[in-house]
């Protein structure tokens, strides 16, 4: 091993390393906040990590580098992943879920992310996405005392499996063609101009299939709601805003590399517009609120593969903005929603009547990432669609950019609906618990995130312009 | 001379002043005060603008401006912080501040509940209405845009009555629906202007003169005209109106009336003509067309209302539709009497809805059936109502008279038989608004009701409001010096 490797593989073993000593101190005290610091210094020492390593480099024995992207996505998982397990302390003491392996299971699956965010062939990609998966299979049924859970966990481990099986036969086949494994020069080799290769594209087809489900596009999303709805509130904000931006990540490091990606738009483009009308309209109906967060983000998902068709308009770019912007913004939605479970909140939309009054701290928070989901300036979600509207347009796609925004202008209704039911007059005056120091701290950094990307994304924009030309 | 801290305070007073409201949540008394004295110094640097239209600037700056700010933004997609002052924006900028001032005033006792929240809206809408006056990057003006609609948008849902959730939702579906499918055309122009000059820009000044097929012209003019029709509004896209003023507070119906409808009409003269001349000549016919369907139309429902206030917001569509066909026309006289007119009926209608607003807070009724006899119960305020009813059915010597009046004879060369059909709509309100002033004020009292007459908070407002009236009624010529060059620019003339 160089010291190259060293370098690459740290923050994954910190993780690691984290990961197991938070395991072996549940032997020792049955305390879950040490556990907590632990994970929060080990995720925050990882990003760090990240940030400060000297790029470019590459370590060709473990299947790894340190590319501009990886350092970029897998310091944001990182700090996800810490916002993430700041927010569960509270959230999981009030519902009663112990144990350290929470915080370790949790570890893992950022490792994953991480792993995935610095592969360089398909075999560490899908590794890590299998690791974070995995980790996820876990998590969403972590919550043993209620019966929902379980039910949870199998509806999301049974089209998981599926999926993995799709991804790992997808890359079989294209590795079969292309006998390589390093990702640019088998996407290359399988992608080419003119006529494809048959086996190929049926290996880009399980391909699609495996990452539809893990963005949860039509006709793949049917786990999404009851996932997200049966989930504790902080896991699906880390599967939402983590797990997502990762499988955008990895398309991100596929789709560039093809020699021309025509072949693969008829696909893309059935994926959103029925991503798009399913999630859109099928939220219109609920009256759960994260119910109606799990459509939305299946809409959200549809306008992040408007970006990615759009990959000759600077959609890459746009896509990979919008997959940091839905992970803040659905860290700010579902850690309110988590602050407001905390406290005493049912889950329905009659239940969050007047919390506007109630928990201002937190309903403020959820209305500005409803705002932000939404589109609505000067917000990060109203930027990035803006990117993705302009790069579908450049690139020539304007059906689909109308049909997009049209479909936007719908999703505000459901948006509106909630942001109003926060604000309505209710007899209710039960206050609960206020919010804990972490959640007003990791709320408050998630809001300042959406405002900033919103009003100055110039920096963001630059350095992807930079990373993905 | 570098004027820049001028229009960005006046972009950035009022929000920095909603964000002061934040902690003041629970100290009422404070957090009023506080908001009016905001409200009050922000009217102050408005009208101090006044003094700075002799300015010369650099030629950097726009033919016709006289208080420019540039600075780059986000400049990885061409967006830039611009922010321009012509005799346009200079009067709906003082407009804007007058009308938040009355409408803070209007809800001094009438909000309890919330106080700060209130006010924090109040101004955070000011700030958005101030940006959009101001923009001169689409970009920018698109944000502004649509950042006042939420403001307003809680001010019915919260603070609302009847059916107000239903209301403030259509009125937010409405306009943004519109706004969204300008958002198209203007990244669409953008990207136009960008393939043909390698510059991406969202500069007003860079993207006027982009050649335009003509298919591409009419489609993203189309866009642009939509999401403006929606906010002037031009009848058929006028439903939203009458339910939004019907269920807002009467803070919420003064600005909507006073200033949101003019963003409409001002997106309309500063974007959509000048950057698709041949669409909008093409359109021309077909808004004029509707105009006019307006002001008949929207008179003709108003006769049949009973209620003081959904009367009050069909007049207002009538009186957008002179303002809709004035822009139409595009001559310098009516161009100047439509703005003339935006700020006239601003300054009208608010006035109108506070005092409906008063006669409700008393009362808790807005029937016109309801009342009768004021005159000799509460003379000073049937005194005012009676002059703002007069103002607004266009009684000459008050202002609504020479913006109708400049818009009628700008247009009568050009579109003779619109003209025409438009002056039977002058003649309108004057018959709904004779029966409301009759019905209301005059007839004898039908119910009785408590009635205090004016307090001095309400005629302070009132006073300030038709001495601005009686002012432009008796003497335009400042205003209308202060619009010929800027008219004049736009409409291709030489100053």
């Amino acid at each position: 091993m160089t010291t190259a490797d060293i370098f690459i593989a740290l923050p994954m073993m910190l993780l690691a390393v984290g990961a197991l000593l938070a395991l072996l101190i549940g032997a020792v005290t049955r305390d879950d906040r040490i556990v907590v610091i632990i994970g929060v210094a080990t995720t925050l020492g990882s990003a760090l990590w990240l940030m400060q390593t000297p790029p470019a480099l590459i370590a060709p024995a473990l299947g790894l580098s340190a590319s501009g992207m990886s350092r970029l996505f897998g310091g944001f998982f990182a700090l996800l992943a810490a916002g993430v397990l700041s927010l569960s302390a509270g959230y999981n003491r009030e519902r009663g879920i112990t144990g350290e392996e929470y915080t370790a299971t949790l570890l893992f699956a950022t490792f994953g992310m991480l792993a995935l965010s610095s592969a360089t062939n398909l075999l560490t990609l899908f590794l890590g996405l299998e690791a974070m998966s995995f980790g996820f299979y876990i998590l969403v049924a972590i919550d043993l005392k209620r019966a929902a859970s379980g039910e949870t966990g199998l509806k999301y481990l049974l089209p998981g499996a599926l999926s993995a099986a799709f991804l790992a036969f997808g890359i079989a086949l294209i590795y079969c063609v292309s006998g390589t494994l390093s990702i640019h020069e088998a996407v290359q080799l399988t992608l080419t101009v003119g006529r494809p290769n048959p086996v190929a594209l049926a290996g880009w087809g399980c391909l699609l299939a495996g990452i539809a489900f893990k963005l949860s596009l039509v006709p793949a999303h049917l786990w999404t709601p009851d996932v997200y709805q049966g989930a504790p509130a902080p896991v699906t904000a880390f599967l939402s805003g983590g797990s997502k931006g990762a499988a955008i990540l990895l398309l991100l490091f596929l789709l560039p590399q093809a020699a021309d990606a025509t072949i693969l738009r008829i696909p893309l483009w059935g994926f959103a517009v029925l991503s798009m009308l399913v999630g859109n309209l099928a939220a219109l109906l609920q009256n759960r609120v994260r119910r109606l967060l799990a459509y939305s983000s299946i809409a959200q998902m549809g306008y992040v593969v408007i970006a990615l068709i759009s990959g000759t308009g600077g959609g890459h770019k746009a896509a990979a903005y919008y997959a940091i912007a839905y992970g803040v913004m659905s860290l700010a939605a579902f850690g309110a929603i988590a602050a407001l479970e905390r406290s005493g909140s049912g889950e329905t939309l009659d239940d969050y009547r007047g919390a506007g009054f109630r928990h201002p701290f937190a309903s403020g928070v959820l209305l500005l990432a409803l705002f932000s989901l939404a589109g609505i300036p000067p917000t990060t979600g109203f930027t990035g669609k803006f990117l993705i509207f302009t790069a579908a347009i450049r690139s020539g796609e304007i059906a689909l950019a109308v049909i997009g925004i049209l479909l936007a202008a719908v999703s505000l209704f459901y948006y509106l609906r909630v942001a109003v039911t926060l604000y309505s007059k209710s007899s209710s005056i039960h206050a609960g618990a206020r919010p804990n120091y972490p959640e007003y701290l990791v709320l408050t950094a998630a809001s300042t995130a959406i405002l900033l990307l919103g009003l100055f994304p110039n920096a963001l924009i630059r350095l992807l312009s930079h990373l993905l030309p | 001379m570098n004027h820049m801290p001028l229009l960005t305070l006046l972009l950035l007073l009022p929000l920095a002043g909603a964000l002061l409201m934040i902690p003041l949540s629970g100290r009422e008394r404070l957090a009023r005060r506080l908001a009016l004295s905001i409200a009050l110094l922000e009217t102050l640097l408005a009208c101090s603008a006044w003094f700075c239209r002799g300015n010369q600037l650099s030629s950097a700056a726009p033919k016709g401006f006289f208080l420019f700010t540039d600075s780059p933004w986000i400049d990885s997609v061409g967006i830039r912080y611009t922010l321009g002052m012509d005799g346009i924006s200079l009067l709906l900028v003082i407009l804007t501040a007058l009308v938040t001032v009355i409408a803070m005033l209007v809800s001094w006792r009438s909000i309890n509940e919330r106080v700060s929240l209130h006010y924090l809206l109040l101004l955070a809408m000011e700030s958005g209405i101030i940006g959009v006056f101001l923009s001169l990057d689409l970009f920018l003006f698109y944000l502004f845009w649509e950042l006042m609609l939420i403001p307003m948008f809680f001010l019915i849902a919260i603070w609302g009555h009847g059916r107000n959730i239903y209301s403030a939702i259509k009125f937010f579906l409405y306009t943004l629906f519109g706004s969204l499918l300008m958002l198209l055309a203007i990244i669409g122009i953008y990207l136009i202007h960008g393939s043909q000059s390698g510059s991406y820009s969202f500069g007003l000044a860079a993207l006027t003169g982009t050649q335009l097929s003509p298919a591409a012209g009419l489609w993203l003019y189309a866009a642009f005209l939509l999401a403006f029709a929606v906010k002037f509004p031009i009848v058929p896209l006028h439903t939203w109106l009458p339910d939004a003023h019907t269920d807002a507070p009467t803070a919420g119906s003064v600005i909507l009336a006073g200033l949101l409808l003019k963003t409409g009409a001002y997106g309309l003269i500063r974007f959509g003509y000048p950057l698709f001349p041949e669409a909008a000549r093409t359109l021309t016919p077909f808004v004029i067309v509707l105009a006019v369907a307006g002001i008949i139309y929207a008179s003709w429902i108003a006769f049949a209302q009973k209620d003081m206030k959904r009367l009050v917001a069909y007049s207002s569509v009538g009186h957008m539709g002179f303002v809709a066909m004035g822009i139409a026309v595009w001559t310098p006289v009516a161009l100047s009497g439509a703005v003339l007119q935006m700020v006239n009926h601003g300054l009208t209608t608010a006035a109108l809805f506070a005092m409906v607003g008063m006669l409700d807070e008393r009362t808790h009724t807005r029937q016109i059936e309801d009342y009768g006899g004021l005159w000799g119960k509460i003379p000073l305020f049937s005194s005012f109502f009676v002059l703002f009813a007069m103002a607004s059915a266009g009684l000459p010597g008050l202002n609504n008279f020479v913006g109708e009046f400049l818009i009628l004879a700008g247009s009568f060369k050009e579109v003779p038989a619109a003209t025409i059909l438009a002056f039977v709509g002058v003649i309108l309100p004057l018959v709904y608004t004779v029966r409301l002033i009759q019905e209301v004020i005059f007839q004898e009292e039908r119910r009785t009701l408590p009635m205090p007459d004016l307090t001095t908070r309400e005629l302070l407002l009132l006073i300030s409001l038709a001495l601005c009236d009686i002012y432009i009624g008796m003497h335009p010529a400042p205003l209308l010096d202060i619009l010929k060059a800027p008219v004049a620019l736009l409409t291709g003339g030489a100053p």
